[in-house]
């Protein structure tokens, strides 16, 4: 048992209580990982015996292989990839004894790793998957989110504080850029309970399946050839999730509703990562008829706003009633700022309109749809992601990054032949950051080193998620028919050779590896050289020492008496005489070759001239 | 010096130096011989080379121990013993006919070879530095000899047989053109050997040459057939033997080549049990062949 064994043991479990610090304490198996971990931490520090400390690693391997399965995003992938690497090293330096150092280790370690590679590549490729281990347990909500929150008090905030933390990113992997900035809308949630304050959503969460149940059947595939919406969400506490207003989850835990909100089945503090087709579905969101909810108003809450939208109630068509609220609108001073003050408590949305002017969207949503509610059209607030920005990493897809800065809200309202249409109010008053943006052009990715870098990161992060997580029971579905077509009975006779094949390649790898080690170079070179005069009938004598069999060779080629000589001095030094070098080793392999070329050249001329001499 | 020694022991260059290899490698020498073919000649020649004390001791079966490590007297004149040191006080010993003496007073020779002391009546007394013993011994099928036990013979770092000399040599030799022994003086002294001998502690002996020396070892132990294995002081004098070896050859570090070169010489007395004593080295021939030297 060598003496590096403790140290690479203990940090291993260094890197496994990293890599338990993300884990959402509500999952059940995050229970079971962090027990494992501390008994596994117990065990190391009581262990003396061999035995041990080979249990110790194992259940080390077997606590990241839990951890693989509860987190499987990159960060904590490559923090899984180490403690494994870490505990092999560990493993390898009980049984290898006191030889190898720990670089030796840890190569051996990685050996080992890459070649379990192929083995894992199979069953990744084709062992039937389980359900994702993070929907196995009901995770709450984890506090309130920064950016969005089901219930939207816009009169109470006095100053809106700008949060940089990361919302979420969406990319777009099969074709297609994202849509212009000044059409970047990101549905999340949508508020149809209004109380004359504040916006409730009326957003169930959605019912869970009695247990033992068999889940919905999985969604077809998207259509080759149809663009993908690929989001990754950070945690947000909230079951809707955002998306385009496109598309079709392609997801079976994922639901859309009738009021466009997208629900999730395990909503928590878990990031979430899916993907939507980008066509619509058949019962489009849009198009379904407004419920009662969307007309509420109490009454006499803002006497000004109800006097206001009076007249434009009496006009013909809704279309009519939202262009004459719009051009009202814009005729306003309106600002745009996130230090409105609070509004009084009595008519707070007639305070707002006809006297301080100032807000932020909340502001802007929520007086607007009011008016329209007033006036008779059916309206509601939606709240999610407005703009974000486009990063292009290097050599990576483009995603657009969304912020919680980035949080907004408008309004909607049903127009007769038209369906819910996205009014955003806050596009006309003064002072509005998109319009902004989109004037100056600030679409550009930020230049600070350190953004670049995190842009970078969640780059490989977005090629993860896609080539990784995305790769679920519907590909593999996919991919087992292109492999057999009818004959999916064999799948079982398949999985079984290519894992038989790959292990006799990863074995014969390592064998190869662990026989190159054992050459060492210098006396490779001399092999060579030793098999180049062997073609010429001279081989050494059993027991010869090279300087005697050089004379040998100088008798029978006294041409060759030059680089022989040079050769074998050479090599003798290198073996002999001091410490063999990187340099040393070069130089051998140089005299070597000119060594050989000039008996390949002598040979050639001697037979020329036996030739040339009928 | 080889050379002057050379010209002593006409024809017979290699032996001269192994022996004075053995010399160098701090190891005693055993010449195994007919009568008659220079043994003595030898052993002086190397002494005096040197400026090295020489004394002489003829083994016969009734030689006893104290006969060669001195006893103690009894001094009338102080009224107590005192020490009187025998021939072993030398820096080089000449055994002449070592197994003709008593296993007895071999193992008296043991001490003092093995130790560099003597042991008189409890007392030990210090050997002088260099010490070398170089025996002679005529071949086993000779009247009255009996053979030295084979843990007297690991202690011989070298066997030598000198043999015929070259026709050539032996003309040159009746023409009385070699030199007597006492005509010599190498111009070197015994601080001298004691410096070459510490160089030749110091001379590179490469991982791979141990591996070589390892392999040879191994072969020999693997292989009971093929005589006894060798000791791991075997393998000590074997690398001793070497450096010394490469000294000689004027290089820093020892290679193959000079291990073969001291090998039938360093272990073929220790292979054979002193049993055949013809000096072919066929069993270090055998056991050269059986391990790579190429390296």
């Amino acid at each position: 048992m060598s003496r590096t064994a403790a140290p690479l043991q203990w940090l291993t479990m260094g890197f496994l209580a990293l890599g338990l610090l993300g884990l959402s304490p509500a999952l059940s198996l995050s229970l079971l990982a962090f027990g494992l971990a501390v008994l596994t931490a117990l065990k190391l520090r009581e262990a003396r015996r061999l035995e041990e400390r080979r249990v110790v690693a194992l259940l080390q391997l077997v606590c990241a292989g839990l951890l693989a399965a509860l987190r499987p995003e990159l960060g904590p992938s490559l923090l899984q990839g180490l403690a494994i690497l870490m505990a092999l090293a560990g493993l390898l330096a009980l049984e290898l004894g006191a030889g190898p150092d720990w670089k030796a280790l840890l190569r051996r370690s990685l050996q080992v790793l890459v070649a379990a590679l192929p083995i894992a590549l199979v069953l990744f490729l084709l062992l039937p998957r389980l359900m994702p281990f993070s929907n196995l347990g009901t995770g709450h909500g984890m506090g309130a989110m920064t950016g969005l929150s089901a219930s939207m008090d816009p009169g109470s905030i006095a100053r809106l504080a700008v949060s940089r933390e990361a919302a979420a990113r969406v990319a777009f992997p099969l074709g297609g850029g994202p849509p212009p900035l000044e059409q970047r809308y990101w549905r999340v949630l949508v508020h149809e309970l209004f109380d004359g304050r504040s916006w409730g959503s009326n957003a169930t969460p959605f019912p869970r399946p009695p247990a033992g149940q068999p889940t919905a059947p999985p969604p077809p595939p998207a259509a080759p050839g149809e663009g993908l919406q690929l989001w990754l969400v950070e945690p947000s506490g909230l079951a809707a999730v955002p998306w385009s207003g496109a598309g079709r989850p392609l997801s079976a835990d994922l639901t859309l509703q009738r009021s466009g909100e997208l629900l999730n089945r395990a909503p928590g503090s878990q990031r979430r990562v899916y993907a939507l087709s980008r066509t619509a579905d058949q019962n489009d969101w849009r198009t379904q008829p407004p419920g009662p909810l969307d007309l509420v108003l109490p009454r006499g809450e803002n006497p000004r706003l109800e006097a206001l939208a009076a007249p434009w109630g009496r006009l013909g068509s809704n279309r009519e009633r939202l262009n004459a609220a719009g051009s009202w609108f814009r005729g306003q001073p309106f600002r745009y700022t996130l230090e409105p003050g609070a509004l009084p408590r009595q008519a707070p949305l007639d305070h707002f309109l006809f006297e301080s002017r100032l807000g932020f969207c909340g502001h802007y949503a929520s007086a607007f749809t009011t008016l329209m509610r007033a006036a008779g059209v059916p309206a509601r607030v939606v709240s999610g992601y407005r703009g974000g920005q486009w990063v292009q990493p290097v050599g990576g897809t483009g995603y657009v990054d969304l912020r919680q800065a980035d949080a907004h809200a408008w309004s909607e309202v049903w127009l007769q032949g038209e369906g819910w249409q996205r009014v955003d109010p806050t596009a006309w008053a003064d002072g509005d950051p998109l319009a902004r943006a989109v004037a100056t052009g600030a679409d550009r990715a930020g230049t600070a080193p350190w953004d670049w870098l995190q842009q970078q990161w969640w780059g490989l992060d977005i090629a993860w998620a896609r080539w990784w997580l995305g790769y679920d029971s519907d590909q593999q579905q996919a991919l087992v028919q292109r492999l057999l077509g009818d004959q999916r009975h064999l799948l079982g006779l398949v999985v079984l050779l290519a894992v038989a094949l790959s292990l006799a390649a990863s074995l014969g790898g390592l064998g190869w590896l662990g026989r190159r080690r054992s050459g060492d170079p210098l006396r490779l070179e001399l092999e060579r050289t030793l098999r180049a005069f062997a073609r010429q009938g001279m081989a050494p004598q059993a027991g010869e020492t090279l300087p005697v069999f050089s004379r040998r060779l100088t008798q029978r080629w006294p041409d060759l008496a030059g680089p022989l000589d040079d050769f074998v001095g050479h090599y003798q030094r290198q073996r002999f005489a001091s410490a063999p070098s990187r340099s040393g080793r070069r130089q051998a392999h140089r005299l070597g070759r000119v060594l050989r070329r000039s008996l390949h050249t002598g040979n050639r001329s001697k037979e020329a001239v036996q030739q040339g001499t009928p | 010096m080889i050379s002057a020694i050379g010209e002593v022991l006409l024809g017979k260059e290699h032996q001269v130096r192994l022996a004075l290899a053995c010399l160098l490698a701090r190891g005693h020498l055993l010449i195994e011989d007919l009568p008659g073919m220079g043994k003595t000649t030898l052993a002086e020649a190397l002494a005096r080379s040197f400026g090295l004390g020489f004394k002489r001791v003829s083994f016969t079966s009734d030689l006893l121990p104290a006969d060669l490590t001195g006893l103690n007297v009894f001094d009338p004149g102080a009224a107590s013993f005192h020490f009187q040191p025998g021939p072993l006080f030398s820096q080089v010993l000449l055994a002449d006919e070592i197994n003709r003496a008593s296993p007895r007073t071999q193992s008296a020779l043991l001490e003092a070879m093995a130790a560099g002391r003597v042991s008189v009546d409890g007392t030990s007394h210090l050997l002088p530095q260099p010490f070398l013993v170089i025996a002679t011994q005529n071949g086993l099928d000779q009247g009255g000899t009996s053979a030295l036990p084979e843990s007297q013979l690991d202690r011989f770092l070298m066997r030598l047989s000198l043999g015929y000399p070259p026709r050539q040599a032996e003309q040159a030799l009746l023409q009385g053109e070699g030199l007597r022994p006492d005509g010599l003086s190498g111009g070197l002294g015994p601080e001298d050997l004691l410096e070459l001998q510490a160089r030749c502690d110091r001379q590179h002996c490469s991982a791979a040459l141990l591996d070589y020396v390892l392999d040879l070892l191994d072969r020999s132990r693997r292989q009971p057939a093929q005589g006894h294995p060798l000791s791991p002081r075997a393998g000590l004098a074997l690398v001793a033997a070497a450096r010394a070896w490469s000294m000689l050859e004027g290089r820093d570090h020892v290679i193959p080549d000079d291990v073969q070169a001291v090998l039938a010489a360093v272990c073929e007395h220790r292979m054979d049990g002193g049993q055949r004593g013809d000096g072919d080295g066929e069993l270090s021939q055998r056991l050269q062949a059986g391990v790579d030297g190429l390296r």
